[in-house]
Formats: C-alpha cells, sequence, structure tokens
C-alpha cells in the first residue's frame, strides 16, 4: 500500500513537472524572440517565417543604443527615481496601513473604502488637472513632480493593510502590555513581520516605476530628464519604427528589475510561525 | 480565552474620552504622511475631475455649467454602452482566471520544488516586460494567416485558414484572445501577491489538521483559503480595479496604425481618453470617470461586508 | 474627529475649487488679451523690421516638436536662422512622435513656457485653435506681405473662419512606389504618371506571382485609414466630412477584392502582424505601394545603408479615377504656429516667417524633403539628390496637380476622424459589411454634426 501510494506520488510530480516545464516555455518564448530580435535589423522583426536565431546576428544593435539615444542618463534618471519613490512608499504606506488595521478610529472604514475607490479612477481622467496644478506649483521638469505623484498611493495602502490583517491582534495587544508605544509596535513588531509584504511592495512599486510612460512624458521634457521608457519610445518615430533598437533597449531595461526580484526573492520564505505566536 | 481576557482588561483601562482622543490622534499620525502626499497630489486633482463632470470645458477656455447634462447624456450614447459593456465582458474573464491561476501557481511554486527561485522568475517576467514588446509578440504568434498557431492548427485538424479564429482581428475572438493575454502577462504579479500571502500562514494549523486526519483538499479548503482570506480581497479587489481600468493592453493588441479601437474592442478608458483629449469634452470624460468610479466603488462595498463577515 | 476629516475635506474642496477658478479666471485673461495683442506684435514686429535686425538683446525660443533625432532638417533651419540672427538661441522640446498632438495640447493648457509649436495633423491644429492656444496670423501675413499663394491652396484649406494659425513648411503627397527589378523579371511595362484607378487595379494582378517566401505582391495598403479609404474622394465629388458615405463603396470593393484575391496582404495580418510598409518593400515583396512622399528620403538611404533591397526603383503619380487631371492626389501637410501667450512673440513670428518661407524651403529640399513652397528650383533640387530614380517619370512624378488634404480642416474633424478610423478598420477586418460599416459611419459622424 505505501509502496503503491509512492509511485502515485511520483506520478503525479512527473506530470506536475512536464506540464510545468511546458508552461515555462509558454512563458518563455517572449523572451527567446525579444532577444532575438535585438539582433535583427529592422526590417527583419517581423517576417514569417521566424527565424529564432539570425543569419548573422547584429551586435551592433547593442552598441547603437547608447550612442542613439542618451541610455546611460535615462537609465541613471530612472533608477534614482525608482528608488525614492519605492523608499517612501515603503514607509508612508506601512505606516498609514497600521492605523487602518490595528487601531480604532472614527471613520476609518469609510475612509479607508474611499481610498480604494480612488485607485479606480484612470488618471487619464484626472491627468490635465493634475498637470496645471503641478506646473503652478513650478514642478514642471523636476524629478521631484514624478517622486511626488508616486510615493504616496492608496494601493500601497491597501496592500500593506491586507497583510497587516493576517498578524494576529493578540500580538499587538501583548506588546501594549508590555508598554509599547503604537509607533514602537509598528517597528519592533510589524516591520519585521511583514517582510514578505514589503518585498511585494517593493517590487511592484520599482516595477511600476521603472515601467511608467506616461507620466514622465507629460512632466519631463527635457533631455536629461528623461526615464527609459521615454528612450524606448524614441526609437519609434513618425514614419518608422526600429524593433531592432526597442528589442535590445528592452532587453537592458529589464535586467535591473529582475536583480531587485532576485535579491527579494529570499523573504519570500520565512514563515510567520517562525516568530513565536501563541495560538 | 487569553483574548478575552486581554481585550478585556484593556476596555477596563481606558480612562474614558481623554484617552480616546490621544488613540485617535496616533491613529490618525500614522495615516498622515500618505494621506497629505496622497490628498495634495492626487485627491485635489482627482476633486477636480469631479466637478469637472457637471461643467462643459475644452481644457484651456472657460467652463460652462451644465448641471446634469453630461450624465443624461450618457443614456443616450451607445458606443458609451458598447465601452461599458465590453469592459464588463472583459472583467468578467479576466478576474476568476486571474485569481485561479495566481493561486495554483503560487501554492505550487511555495512548495520546495527544484527550481523555484528561478521558476517565480519566470512567471512574473511578463509583467515585467514592456508592453509594446510582448503585445507585438503575441500578435505576431496569433496572426491569422502565417502565425504559428494558427499554422499548427491547419495542420492538426485540416481546417482551411479561413475557417479558423482570427483572433486579435475577429470580433468573435477578440475578448478570447485578450483576456488570455492579460491572465498570462499578469498572473505572475497576483502570484507574487500570493505567495507574500502564503508566507503568513502559520504552519501549525495545517500540523493541527493532519493530526485530525484531514487530506490535502481538506488542508486547501479549511486552512488555507480562510487563513488568505485578506489577500484574496485584496486580489480581487486590485484585478477589478485593473480590469475596469484597462486600457494600455488593448490599444497595444488591438489598436491599428491609426490608433484606433474597434466596436468589438472598444474599452471605457479608451472611450474617456478620446473624448477628452481628441473631442476636447472633459466634462463629458470625467462624468464617464465617475460611472466608473460608481461602479468599483460598489463592487468594494460590497467585497468589504463580505470579508468582514467571513474575518469573523 | 469626525470633524477633523470634514474640514480635510473641505479643505481639499476649497483647494480644488480655487485651481477651478484660478484656472478658468486666467484662460478667460488669455482669451481677452488674445484679441488683442495681435495688433501690439504686429505693431511690436515692424518696429523692430524697421530697426533691421539688429537684435542686440539675446532671445531664446522654445520649439515643440517630436523626433529630433529622426528628422533631418531641424538643425539645418535653425543653423541657417542663427547665421542671420545670432542673438536668437532656438532650444528644442521633443514631445515625442506618438500623441504629439494631445501632448501639446496638454503641455498648452498647463502653461508650457513654449514659443512656437510644430502642428502635425489638423484635427489636432482644429484643437488648438478651439483652446485658444494659437496666434492668430492674418494681421502678420498682411504685415509682412507673405504672399499665401505660394503654398498651393493649403493655407485656404486651414482657415479657421477668417482667420489662420499656422503656415505650412512642409507638405507631403501621395505617390506610388514600384520595385523596377519586380517589373523587369515579370516582364510587364512600368507604372506611368498617368493610371486610373482601375489600371492600377489591373496592374496589380498582372505583377502578382509566387506563392510562400517567395510571394509577391501586385500592390501593398498600409493600415492606415488614409492609405485605402481616400482613393474615394479624389474625383472631387465628396469629402469625408459629409456625413454621407455611400461613395467610399467602390473603393472599399475594390480593395477588399484585391485582399480576397491576394493581389494584397491581408489588412488582419499586416495589422496583428505589425508589420511596417517599409519593410515589405525593402524585402522586395510587394511591387507597387501607394505611400506619401515623405518615403523619398528613407528609401534612398536605406538603399545606400543596404537595409533596402528593393534598389531599383521608381515613383509615378497617384492613380486617379477616370475624367480626373493625373497628379490629383491626397496631401499632408506640416505648419507651424505661435503660442498665443509666449513672451517672445515677435521673435518666435519671425523665426516662423523664415521656416515657412522661401530660405527655409531650400534647407529643407537640401534634406531630401519637400517643403510646402514647391517651385522648379526645390523639384530639382530633390530629384537631383543622389540615390533619387533617374528615370524621368520619377522626377515628373514629384509636381502635383490637385491636392486634398487627407484631412480637412473641420470644427469637429477630430471626433469625425475618430470614427472613421474605427469604421475603417470594422470593415478591412471584416468584421462588419461595407454597407452596415457606411450606414453606421453615416449615423455617428451625424450624431457629431448635429450635436
Amino acid at each position: 500500500m505505501v509502496g503503491s501510494n509512492k509511485t502515485v506520488k511520483v506520478g503525479i510530480l512527473m506530470i506536475a513537472y512536464i506540464l510545468l516545464a511546458a508552461v515555462l516555455l509558454c512563458m518563455l518564448v517572449p523572451y527567446l524572440w525579444m532577444l532575438s530580435s535585438s539582433l535583427k535589423l529592422n526590417k527583419d522583426v517581423f517576417t514569417f517565417p521566424m527565424q529564432w536565431i539570425p543569419d548573422q546576428p547584429r551586435w551592433e544593435n547593442y552598441a547603437d543604443i547608447w550612442t542613439k539615444i542618451p541610455l546611460g542618463r535615462f537609465i541613471y534618471n530612472t533608477a534614482k527615481l525608482s528608488v525614492i519613490v519605492t523608499v517612501l512608499q515603503l514607509l508612508t504606506s506601512s505606516f498609514a496601513a497600521y492605523a487602518f488595521s490595528k487601531l480604532q478610529f472614527k471613520g476609518k472604514n469609510a475612509l479607508f473604502l474611499g481610498y480604494i475607490a480612488t485607485i479606480a479612477i484612470p488618471w487619464q481622467a484626472y491627468m490635465v488637472p493634475q498637470f496645471i496644478m503641478m506646473r503652478s506649483m513650478g514642478l514642471n521638469n523636476t524629478h521631484l513632480a514624478i517622486i511626488l505623484l508616486q510615493a504616496f498611493s492608496a494601493f500601497g495602502v491597501f496592500l500593506m493593510r491586507q497583510f497587516y490583517q493576517g498578524i494576529p491582534d493578540e500580538l499587538c495587544e501583548a506588546a501594549r502590555i508590555d508598554g509599547l508605544s503604537e509607533y514602537g509596535i509598528w517597528a519592533k513588531i510589524m516591520l519585521p513581520l511583514s517582510k514578505p509584504a514589503l518585498s511585494t511592495l517593493t517590487i511592484f512599486t520599482f516595477v511600476s516605476t521603472w515601467n511608467d510612460f506616461l507620466g514622465p512624458m507629460i512632466y519631463l521634457t527635457k533631455t536629461e530628464l528623461k526615464t527609459i521608457q521615454i528612450g524606448l519610445r524614441m526609437f519609434i518615430s513618425q514614419y518608422s519604427a526600429e524593433y531592432g533598437l526597442i528589442m535590445a533597449a528592452s532587453v537592458i531595461s529589464i535586467i535591473p528589475v529582475l536583480i531587485v526580484f532576485l535579491g527579494l526573492q529570499k523573504y519570500f520564505v520565512q514563515g510567520i510561525a517562525s516568530s513565536g505566536i501563541k495560538g | 480565552m487569553q483574548n478575552e481576557t486581554i481585550l478585556g482588561t484593556r476596555k477596563a483601562q481606558k480612562p474614558g474620552l481623554k484617552k480616546n482622543m490621544k488613540d485617535h490622534l496616533v491613529a490618525y499620525s500614522f495615516i498622515a504622511p500618505n494621506f497629505i502626499g496622497f490628498a495634495l497630489f492626487t485627491l485635489v486633482p482627482m476633486i477636480f475631475a469631479f466637478v469637472l463632470a457637471f461643467v462643459k470645458w475644452d481644457g484651456a477656455n472657460p467652463m460652462d455649467f451644465v448641471g446634469l447634462r453630461n450624465f443624461s447624456r450618457l443614456w443616450g450614447d451607445a458606443t458609451f454602452h458598447k465601452a461599458l459593456w465590453n469592459t464588463i465582458v472583459y472583467t468578467v474573464g479576466v478576474v476568476p482566471l486571474t485569481m485561479v491561476c495566481a493561486l495554483g501557481l503560487a501554492i505550487l511554486l511555495n512548495q520546495k520544488i527544484f527550481g523555484r527561485n528561478a521558476m517565480r522568475t519566470v512567471f512574473f517576467f511578463p509583467y515585467v516586460a514592456s508592453l509594446v514588446a510582448v503585445a507585438a509578440v503575441w500578435n505576431f504568434i496569433f496572426s491569422p494567416t502565417m502565425g504559428p498557431v494558427n499554422q499548427i492548427l491547419h495542420t492538426v485538424t485540416g481546417l482551411p485558414l479561413e475557417e479558423l479564429p482570427r483572433w486579435a482581428a475577429d470580433k468573435d475572438w477578440a475578448m478570447f484572445t485578450v483576456v488570455l493575454f492579460t491572465v498570462w502577462k499578469n498572473m505572475g504579479y497576483y502570484m507574487v501577491i500570493y505567495l507574500a500571502g502564503l508566507q503568513g500562514v502559520n504552519p501549525e494549523l495545517y500540523e493541527a489538521a493532519e493530526l485530525d486526519g484531514a487530506g490535502a483538499w481538506k488542508r486547501f479548503r479549511n486552512v488555507t483559503i480562510p487563513q488568505l482570506a485578506p489577500t484574496s480581497f485584496f486580489v480581487l479587489m486590485i484585478l477589478i480595479i485593473n480590469s475596469f481600468k484597462v486600457y494600455d493592453i488593448f490599444i497595444n493588441l488591438f489598436a491599428g496604425a491609426d490608433n484606433q479601437l474597434n466596436d468589438s474592442t472598444r474599452v471605457l478608458v479608451y472611450q474617456i481618453y478620446n473624448t477628452a483629449f481628441r473631442s476636447l469634452d472633459y466634462g463629458y470624460a470625467s462624468a464617464m470617470a465617475i460611472v466608473l468610479f460608481l461602479l468599483v466603488l460598489g463592487v468594494t462595498i460590497v467585497q468589504f461586508r463580505g470579508e468582514k463577515k467571513y474575518g469573523q | 474627529m469626525r470633524l477633523k476629516r470634514f474640514l480635510g475635506i473641505t479643505l481639499a474642496a476649497i483647494l480644488a475649487i480655487g485651481l477651478l477658478a484660478g484656472c478658468s479666471g486666467t484662460k478667460g485673461n488669455g482669451a481677452d488679451t488674445g484679441t488683442q495683442k495681435p495688433d501690439n506684435s504686429a505693431a511690436a514686429t515692424s518696429d523692430t523690421g524697421g530697426n533691421g535686425s539688429d537684435g542686440n538683446d539675446p532671445v531664446t525660443l522654445k520649439w515643440a516638436l517630436w523626433d529630433w533625432e529622426a528628422t533631418a532638417y531641424y538643425q539645418p533651419l535653425i543653423d541657417a536662422y542663427k547665421t542671420a540672427h545670432p542673438n536668437v538661441t532656438i532650444e528644442y522640446v521633443d514631445l515625442g512622435s506618438t500623441d504629439y498632438m494631445t501632448m501639446l495640447s496638454t503641455q498648452l493648457s498647463g502653461g508650457a513656457d513654449l514659443d512656437i509649436l510644430t502642428i502635425k495633423d489638423i484635427p489636432g491644429y482644429a484643437n488648438l485653435v478651439k483652446q485658444n492656444h494659437l496666434e492668430p496670423l492674418k494681421g502678420y501675413i498682411g504685415e509682412q506681405g507673405i504672399d499665401t499663394a505660394k503654398y498651393g491652396g493649403t493655407v485656404e484649406q486651414i482657415q479657421v473662419g477668417d482667420e489662420v494659425y499656422a503656415l505650412p513648411f512642409r507638405s507631403d503627397f501621395w505617390v506610388i512606389y514600384y520595385n523596377k527589378d519586380l517589373f523587369d523579371k515579370a516582364g510587364v511595362p512600368y507604372p506611368t504618371n498617368d493610371m486610373t484607378l482601375e489600371q492600377y487595379d489591373e496592374l496589380a494582378r498582372k505583377m502578382t506571382s509566387g506563392s510562400g517566401a517567395e510571394k509577391v505582391y501586385g500592390a501593398h495598403y498600409h493600415t492606415w485609414r488614409s492609405a485605402v479609404q481616400l482613393f474615394g474622394i479624389l474625383d472631387g465629388q465628396h469629402t469625408i466630412l459629409d456625413g454621407e458615405y455611400d461613395f467610399l463603396k467602390p473603393t472599399y470593393e475594390r480593395i477588399l477584392k484585391e485582399q480576397e484575391d491576394g493581389i494584397v496582404m491581408d489588412y488582419a495580418t499586416l495589422k496583428t502582424s505589425s508589420t511596417h510598409y517599409s519593410g515589405v518593400f525593402y524585402n522586395n515583396s510587394v511591387a507597387m505601394m501607394n505611400m506619401g512622399s515623405w518615403f523619398i528620403a528613407t528609401q534612398i538611404e536605406k538603399v545606400k545603408s543596404g537595409e533596402s533591397q528593393s534598389k531599383n526603383w521608381g515613383i509615378v503619380k497617384y492613380p486617379h479615377p477616370d475624367g480626373v487631371e493625373p497628379g490629383t492626389t491626397l496631401g499632408t501637410i506640416t505648419s507651424l504656429a505661435v503660442n498665443q501667450k509666449s513672451e517672445n512673440k515677435e521673435a518666435a513670428l519671425d523665426f516662423m516667417k523664415f521656416v515657412t518661407g522661401e530660405e527655409g524651403a531650400a534647407v529643407i529640399a537640401a534634406t531630401g524633403t519637400i517643403p510646402a513652397i514647391t517651385t522648379d528650383e526645390v523639384v530639382n533640387s530633390i530629384s537631383s539628390i543622389e540615390g533619387f530614380p533617374a528615370d524621368e517619370n520619377s522626377k515628373a512624378a514629384l509636381s502635383t496637380a490637385k491636392t486634398y488634404l487627407e484631412m480637412p480642416m473641420h470644427e469637429k474633424s477630430a471626433d469625425i476622424e475618430v470614427i472613421l478610423n474605427e469604421v475603417h478598420d470594422s470593415i478591412m477586418t471584416e468584421n462588419t459589411s461595407i454597407d452596415k460599416g457606411l450606414e453606421d459611419m453615416k449615423t455617428r459622424v451625424q450624431q457629431v454634426l448635429n450635436n
């Protein structure tokens, strides 16, 4: 009995792995295509039948992207914005989320619902009023504008609040009895316990700031301030699009994001129980 | 039992209104940094946009107050109805499928299996990638006459190419194609949220359930699901909101050289964008945005009640 | 505590209302001064004009444009202007080509300090005029004695009421590009400068051959609406602003038939595979292609770099309906305008006058682009560029008889364009029948026109 149970388990595992491998391939196809296209001439990018390995790989594409546009500058700008926005976002969101999750105050639910619902308003609907306002504050063509727009989002608060919901209230109560202030609880208990959530928020904020296009497009019109997504679009001009170069620059632009993702992976394994909660 | 005593003692300690006031102030101080920034730079323009729904404004000249006319216009606007309908169909298609896939992936990749980190990264890939690039590949692969998908279908089924679905270019298959694309592109994102949520599930609960003789399904049903309730609420809300707000995906997947969608692919935000920036009718665009806002607010309230009930 | 929250919300509301009032207030002022300013600035310009080009005060002008890197004539224009006006510095603001007009309108609504504005398309122009962002030019044109007849009637076509708010500096028109090698191989005579639409269709059918990777398509229509639909307006009987679209039926029938017969690539495939027209032309897979004159410079350059394998090519005049003069074609203009709120209006106007004038035209033509003022000199200048086809027909194809703007000026042209594009897409992907599509076009456009 035990033996057959084991073979069944192995069989299931095998099937699972084969399935997973197939799915993984599906996920990777676009990347392979991107890589392959990044080594092609523009006119050969969209030709049938697909050529996965170009006859004459154009490694020049990877050199050209640095000279045709100030890619180095753009990467620096984007990295700077992404890091600042992420740090601010983490701090203010986890702070506010603590109140929404673990403290009682009047108007909590209404405020929280209002917060979430504002996420639903498409940016296109208030983009112009916002731009007029920011300009009147003299923030046009400054990185500060992008930082202020991105750093205080309802999304971050919502995400952190949901994770704090999963942390037992008893922990906070116990800490209060031990004489810890609310700020102390936030810093000493909630933050260390919410590493997976903080990592998630870091990844999401970093990616969305990194990939943001419309915001920088409107607020940053000076070349020396522009970001990498605007840079990518620079290869698309009115009458032509340099897809080979776009793909090469896309490949480069993904690398930092992947580093962030891989670096934060290790926080997705620590169980909450290891910190010893009484059931 | 212990809970009650703690709560009890705490209640007894409350020295009345003063303490209550201080508690509130502390709570507000937590919210303040985010809220002030949010209110100044996002909420104020949003309120401004709300006001716009009651005026006629072209983005530059003085505004005219028109009362509820922008809203009454929505009733008779067939293109808006079509856009709303398409958006709802899309949302209904995307939300459950993404949730199931994301949760499944998260549970699978939370096990100690070979190459776990690499696999998580691969599934997150599509979300990170530039939309312009992946939409181009996707369309290329699903291209009606020469794309590999239809070529394979043609070989396997023997059906002539004309009878096969034309995917993104086919009014009957467009929605299916975009739902599939969205699930593929975004499931890694929600998988990450679920993964983080799973780290918060107390393993002792599993052990206890196992001791009670619960099988895998029972453990999933009785431990994982309830423990993940706050995460699922979050995933569900963000999924619904993002589906209602969809724009970029449709533009990149469907829009032709003239940047237009058609009757079977028109969505709300496209309609808002065109109304505001092409027709310079900011008031009418704002009215549409308010409809979107109210829809989401309604869904949020229902869900929020559900979450509270479920949490008890 | 409820009070506190209430206070916060009220404060936000007050801020918003203040913004609202402040904004509409300034806009109101802008509109008021807008009507007075032309006189002032005209007077001021004639003053400085009298003093000659002394221009001791340094001036910096900001020029809104797109595709700085990819456009050959921006820098030469600035350099040429600077030699005559060393005190003027011109900075460019590149707003990108996708959604350029939306971006420009947003920047101007926010009060951006742009001085010179490049106008990319007519619907966007109509919107900027509506928003009062553009300086009226009639007064200035009269003052400076600018002869608008030189622009071949295009200035009249962008008039709004009695005013005009922009002057064209670049004018592109549609021609047929063809691949001589493919014609030689098939033993078919080259297309001519006088083809009717039926003859073009016939020729395309004759030139279609092969299958699979060897397939040669007789013609090629890019996925823009203008590449297909606008054959219908060449007879001058209708415009696309009419609100009646039955006249487009023969055009759609002809093109869809070609598509069905495999004479041209399928629209849906082209669209989903992001196929760019230049690629198929470079790869020798189409014999003929209707495209704007902007492609001349690109094709010359890509033949030189080796990317275009269609080395032996030529151009001929656009095919025309029966009984219409050859050389009747579609056109699109790129213009310059001046920001009504510019602080350096005189200088900006002067720069605009230079670029849109004959001196500017010469500079533009030298880069292989067709300027708005096309004199014989300009035609010669372009056809003598190295790499331009040597045959006489190609040179003759550069002169046009009558040019219809791709999108005529209309207060609602932006709304109408959206509808036309959407329905065009439905018809071409065969998601709707021609009849139903045209009916839909009619209903929706009428609704816009009557609104």
